[in-house]
């Protein structure tokens, strides 16, 4: 009897170092922003793109803030956990979100207890387009030569994504539904085992970032034949954009600030501005080029813009993929 | 390329890049031996740390914490039961029983040794041929990996103490929780409920840390009642370096199948301290010994977990593809600093490759001697009376499980698990195989899928590739080895 004695002491225990980890204070919202420290949810794991955005971005704006802003990373449910919880959070501009193209996926899908409109975006600071990749001794030249080689064998060439129903899943069948073409898709665990198929000659292709292939582009090991972004990259001049080539395609993945839809307009302002500030800080732009990621710095207006579109086509390509759990 | 070494050892002994090297080695030795806190996390935590220092200083950073924190694994693992990284779990089987012999201080100077053994290896297969050595994680593809996850999954078998069976159920219990979450395929949701908490699956650790550290914790509250106090040796370095002779051949084996492992991108540490396990035992003279104790039941998994840091770096280095998660964050760190790993690097940043050699060589030195001089101070752990100890560790399993998602989801999780091992523990089936089947489980399913569908479903591509059907021969012979030993052990004895 005893035994258990012991143990009903240490489950005791357990459960009540377990509540003290629940409880979190919160104040009512004033004009006087910020009363305490920002946090910034990072629905992904530290180490990742992501994070290692949302950190530059904090140290960037610590001086735009009186108070700190610390990260923390909330991961599960390829991002739906994180967001969830950005989203439920205090609207008083204290629990700030980093968001990304997810936010517009993961709903149409069925897989997110959430929608773009649970949140009121504050700022953009990042877009990178899907490209368009080969190997570099593949036969194929140009962006319509494979294209063609797909439309004449469907469903035989093989183009990696990194995961069913991601970012550059969609991008794929964005590219399929414009010109015709039909791939068979292959889903892999991120971006990077994709591209080590792809250098392995395993699969013919991918469409993730630019910035997740460059390194192996200017090795001459894998060449892009089009990228799916409005301009051409600045880190690659001549490469077309999938427009030049008549094609309308402009998909990609982006990451940007928001905080839950119910938040007062002054107080995402002062959020706006002092963020803005921060990604217009050297500091910012070098960390962006460094890590090969594009910088487009968008205000709420422009984002939510995005959001909407982005959603729109994405709830389209998801049904034809058939992914949407419903 | 010696005169680059002698710039790059140079380079390495500078006062303060020496510094921010020792420092990264006690910092992962501490991440490491800490449940909930892997090599993995450590590095991605003081990556920020790094980005405003020269790319020499931060890369060797890291790498300090990276090889510390994989042999820390296995201090709380032999001393606890409690694996402070995956990558130790398998460190338990033997470290723990040895320990429990009052053998603590052995047991640590053998892990300590193994781990220098397998950091040295497999740097040096680095330096000399990591672009032959590279070509190998191109040749791995889908097929390959479904081979290879099953011939991780056939280990079971031979992992699972007297009785395979019980091993067998357990890893299919294991297999059977891996399906939760999110199908790799379709993303359609398996199990979940509507819960988000589960669309990708249980998280890995938290399952490990309630099987092993907290179900142990339960056990020890029943056996505190009894209080017997094992007397811990003292002479534990002197005695491991006695055992050098009798571990090395295993050691120098295991560290560099650890390389191979490493070498192979999205298979890293834990994978590698399984196999070397299993294959110390299969090449062993007295594999029935295996799991009660010996220190070739040590030596293998951490010279096999710590041969994976060098071998990890080889296709970061050489191709730009990280060989596990560690080194992933280590590409990002590289990147951030405005340095694209790949053929180029050792074009244009020569110095900076060799520095990093170098940094590998003093790292693992270092963690030799402060892993030696640490064993009095780790053994402390098991001087404190069980009935403070015990509460110890139920509070560093809760805080390690919530640490590494911030998921009070996950504490749960933890908890369910820490039941499940206890009752385990009293019904005499191993834990292990849960843990390989919860990394494995979902590989071979992704890439069994995966490979079919890019042969257009076709079965042949796992038979006419000669990795992927060489892995699967070995998963036959190591699975069904323990059963026909036993049938012909039943058979001899009935004659």
């Amino acid at each position: 009897m005893k035994k258990f004695g012991v143990l009903a002491v240490l489950l005791l225990f357990t459960f009540s170092i377990l509540a003290g980890c629940q409880s979190q204070g919160g104040k009512e919202a004033k004009v006087n922003f910020p009363e305490k420290a920002i946090e910034i949810i990072v629905p992904y794991a530290a180490g990742g793109g992501t994070d290692a955005v949302a950190r530059a971005l904090a140290d960037a704006a610590k001086d735009s803030f009186s108070k700190p802003i610390a990260v923390v990373n909330k991961t599960g449910g390829g991002g739906a956990v994180g967001m969830a919880e950005g989203a439920k959070a205090k609207a008083d501009g204290h629990t700030v979100t980093m968001v990304t193209v997810e936010l517009v996926t993961l709903p149409n899908m069925g897989l997110a207890p959430f929608t773009y409109n649970d949140f009121k975006p504050i700022i953009q600071v990042n877009a990178d387009p899907s490209a368009l990749t080969v190997k570099a001794d593949a036969p194929w030249k140009t962006a319509e030569e494979f294209l063609n080689y797909a439309k004449a064998n469907p469903g035989k060439v093989k183009v990696g994504n990194s995961g069913a129903g991601a970012i550059w899943h969609l991008a794929a069948a964005a590219i399929e539904d414009k010109t015709g073409a039909k791939f068979n898709h292959v889903p892999f665990d991120g971006a990077a085992p994709a591209v080590t198929a792809l250098l392995g000659g395993h699969i013919d292709a991918v469409t993730v970032s630019p910035a997740e292939v460059a390194s192996h582009v200017k090795s001459g090991q894998l060449k892009i034949l089009a990228v799916a972004s409005e301009k051409r990259l600045e880190q690659f001049p001549d490469v077309p954009t999938f427009k030049e080539l008549g094609i309308d395609v402009v998909v990609g993945t982006w990451r940007g600030l928001a905080v839950p839809k119910d938040t007062p307009d002054e107080i995402v302002s002062i959020l706006y501005d002092g963020f803005k500030k921060a990604a217009e800080k050297d500091s910012f732009k070098e960390f962006m080029k460094n890590a090969g990621l594009g910088l487009e710095v968008k205000d709420g207006k422009e984002f939510l813009e995005r959001m909407k579109n982005d959603n729109e086509l994405f709830a389209k390509l998801i049904n034809s993929l058939g992914l949407a759990k419903k | 390329m010696l005169s680059h070494l002698f710039y790059g050892l140079a380079k390495v002994l500078r006062p303060d890049i020496f510094l921010l090297l020792l420092l990264g080695v006690w910092g992962g030795i501490a991440i490491g031996s800490l449940p909930g806190l892997t090599a993995t996390m450590g590095v991605a935590l003081l990556l920020p740390v790094t980005f405003g220092m020269e790319p020499e200083a931060g890369m060797l950073l890291l790498l300090g914490i990276y090889i510390g924190a994989i042999y820390g694994g296995s201090v709380s693992a032999i001393l606890l039961r409690t694996p402070g990284t995956p990558a130790a779990a398998a460190t338990a089987m033997d470290g723990f029983e040895m320990a429990k012999r009052g053998e603590a201080g052995k047991a640590l100077g053998i892990s300590t040794t193994a781990s220098f053994i397998g950091g040295i290896v497999s740097t040096l297969m680095l330096i000399t041929i990591s672009p032959i050595l590279a070509k190998i994680a191109l040749k791995f593809s889908a097929p390959e990996y479904f081979a290879l996850a099953i011939f991780g999954l056939s280990i079971i078998s031979s992992i699972s103490g007297k009785s395979p069976l019980k091993g067998i159920i357990v890893g299919v219990f294991g297999l059977l929780v891996s399906t939760i979450g999110m199908d790799p395929m379709t993303s359609y949701p398996r199990f979940t409920f509507g819960n988000v908490n589960l669309l990708n699956g249980f998280s890995f650790i938290p399952v490990m840390i309630g099987l092993f550290g907290l179900a142990q914790a339960l056990y020890n509250v029943e056996e505190s009642e009894q209080a017997v106090k094992i007397q811990q040796k003292v002479e534990g370095v002197l005695s491991a370096l006695s055992e050098i002779k009798r571990i090395l051949g295993t050691a120098v084996r295991s560290a560099v199948m650890g390389t191979f492992i490493g070498i192979i991108p999205g298979a890293g540490a834990d994978i590698a301290a399984f196999v070397s396990y299993n294959e110390a035992k299969r090449w062993s003279k007295h594999p029935e010994k295996f799991g009660t104790g010996i220190p070739e039941g040590i030596a293998a998994p951490e010279a096999g977990n710590n041969g994976v840091t060098g071998g990890a770096m080889i296709p970061l280095l050489t191709l730009g593809i990280p060989g596990d998660a560690v080194t992933a964050i280590l590409l990002g760190a590289l990147m951030i600093q405005g340095l694209q790993p790949g053929p180029l690097l050792f074009k244009e940043h020569g110095e900076l490759v060799y520095t990093i050699f170098s940094g590998l060589l003093v790292g693992n030195v270092l963690m030799l001697i402060s892993g030696l001089l640490g064993i009095r101070l780790f053994i402390k752990v098991l001087s404190v009376p069980k009935n403070i100890l015990t509460p110890l560790i139920f509070v560093l399993c809760i805080v390690g499980s919530y640490a590494m998602n911030n998921s009070f989801f996950d504490v749960g999780v933890m908890l369910a698990s820490g039941v499940i091992g206890y009752i385990f523990m009293k019904l005499d089936f191993p834990a292990s195989p849960i843990i390989l089947a919860l990394i494995l489980g979902p590989m071979a399913e992704s890439n069994l899928r995966r490979s079919l569908i890019m042969s257009g479903g076709n079965y042949s591509i796992f038979f006419t590739r000669p990795i992927s059907a060489f892995l699967l021969t070995l998963a036959l012979i190591t699975f069904i080895t323990p059963f026909l030993k036993d049938f012909i052990k039943r058979k001899n004895l009935g004659n």
